[in-house]
């Protein structure tokens, strides 16, 4: 074992795992006010509405994440006829994906909130989207922020598939740094540590939340 | 002659297959406090829930101040002249109780928050409970939470005030206290429709009395007569069922 790798390769590593990050930030920050707006249309009354909405969450939750990243990838540099880039192509495939887990999730915290709650807020003159931004959401929101950090650690987790269009990220730069260094045995010790202690905390935070819901009930 | 504050023409309402209300033809005017009794299921709460149309009747038409329910294309403004009070309260749990009162007049009515909160702290003052106003819902007892809902509903400086069963969920003692602050509402001149088993209110507070059954309104009379020489059979029975008359 020689674990002088690591520190020598730190930087170029950290590179990578900053990607890694920029990535799931990117993709959480855009793809969850994006779910919200399609959860709602979801739970809505009116068919147009909820058909769409359905279909699309259904259409992504049954394809695997690396085809959706291949379509961008490939297929839509040949529809808009230039290429769309590694990091730009790789996030909006993970936005489009990740969207649909979030609205599922989105979904059943406003289902979680009784429905007569919706009627006060109705009967007092509020609108209906109103009523869900106001009274709705932030209390569907309490009730599903365990599954939503959890879902957020998938994201990280999951940025690791940006490998396969050759985005440096962080696992890629590892695969790089062992190419040249051949000492994978390290460099994936490494490499897991490093997500184990991310998702880790992650998953931490969500029992302390999980916790805290049973509390305020 | 005045018009009528709501009129109800020929109202039906289907859950499915199942027929709710049953060509409902009524009206209420201003300033009375009419009660609305009946056994359950009889369609006490839907005729009350399609006055603000939180229920989409099918057939029919009900007309707040003129205007057609049916027709109506700004439903939130109607109902924003229409208090509510719920069973359960329905207060907002997320919010204190100033928030909960200031929500609608703010966002629907678009007050400016100062003058919606003193007005909140009037209606607080109002229903007995101005000391509880940074509180949240769950930190006051029932009774408190259903005051509060009541002077959520009166926020909107309505023109007809709707009580869905606003006591059947609360525990004996507290029932008084939201009882008189309803009786001091209707002698303000509120116009009220209440769906209620508190036949000891209806007695002494309601000018007339509504008796449903099986979606038709059976029976409608002014409160005394309704109690001293209840026409049909079904309101007799009714009476003796809930006065416990054995």
């Amino acid at each position: 074992m020689d674990w002088a790798v690591i520190p020598a390769n730190l930087p170029f590593l950290m590179k990578g795992l900053w990607v890694s990050f920029q990535l799931a930030i990117f993709v959480i920050v855009i793809s969850f006010p994006l779910a919200c707006v399609i959860a709602v249309g979801r739970v809505s009354s009116r068919w147009w509405i909820r058909f769409p909405s359905a279909t699309f969450v259904n259409a992504m939750r049954s394809n695997p994440l690396i085809l959706i990243v291949f379509w961008f990838f490939f297929l839509v540099p040949l529809i808009i006829g230039r290429p769309v880039g590694d990091f730009a192509s790789v996030m909006i495939a993970f936005v489009v994906f990740f969207s649909a887990y979030f609205t599922e999730i989105i979904r059943s915290g406003i289902q979680s909130v009784d429905r007569n709650q919706i009627q006060a807020g109705l009967s007092t003159g509020l609108t209906y989207f109103q009523v869900m931004r106001m009274v709705v959401l932030p209390q569907a929101m309490r009730n599903m922020m365990p599954a939503l950090v959890t879902e957020c650690i998938i994201i990280f987790q999951g940025t690791t598939i940006a490998y396969v269009v050759g985005l440096r990220e962080f696992l890629n730069s590892t695969f790089l740094v062992t190419e040249r260094t051949i000492r994978p045995v390290e460099l994936y010790l490494f490499a897991a540590l490093v997500y184990f202690v991310v998702c880790f905390a992650g998953s931490c935070l969500a029992r302390y939340l999980e916790k805290k819901k049973v509390r305020t009930q | 002659m005045t018009e009528p504050l709501v009129k109800i023409t020929d109202l039906s309402l289907w859950y499915e297959k199942y027929r709710a209300l049953d060509c409902i033809n009524t009206e209420f005017d201003s300033g009375k406090c009419i009660v609305i009794c009946g056994p359950s299921g009889s369609g006490k709460s839907s005729l009350l829930r399609c006055v603000n149309r939180l229920e989409d009747f099918q057939e029919g038409d009900v007309f707040f101040d003129g205007q057609s329910l049916r027709e109506c294309s700004d439903i939130a403004a109607l109902r924003s002249n229409i208090g509510m009070v719920f069973q359960h309260f329905e207060l907002y749990p997320h919010m204190s109780v100033l928030d909960n009162i200031t929500l609608a007049p703010r966002w629907a009515k678009k007050k400016p928050k100062e003058a919606a909160e003193t007005h909140a702290m009037a209606l607080l003052d109002r229903v007995g409970i101005a000391n509880q106003a940074k509180k949240y819902p769950a930190e006051l007892s029932g009774g408190q939470q259903q005051r509060a809902a009541i002077a959520r509903a009166l926020a909107l400086e309505p023109k007809l005030m709707l009580f869905d069963e606003p006591t059947s969920a609360l525990d004996p003692e507290m029932i008084v206290e939201v009882l008189r602050v309803m009786r001091d509402l209707a002698q303000d001149g509120m116009t009220m429709l209440v769906v209620t088993h508190e036949m000891a209110f209806a007695r002494e507070v309601s000018d007339e009395i509504i008796f449903m059954d099986e979606g038709r309104i059976v029976e409608r009379k002014a409160t005394p007569d309704f109690f001293t020489n209840p026409h049909s059979r079904r309101a007799q029975d009714f009476l003796d069922r809930i006065l416990m008359k054995i």
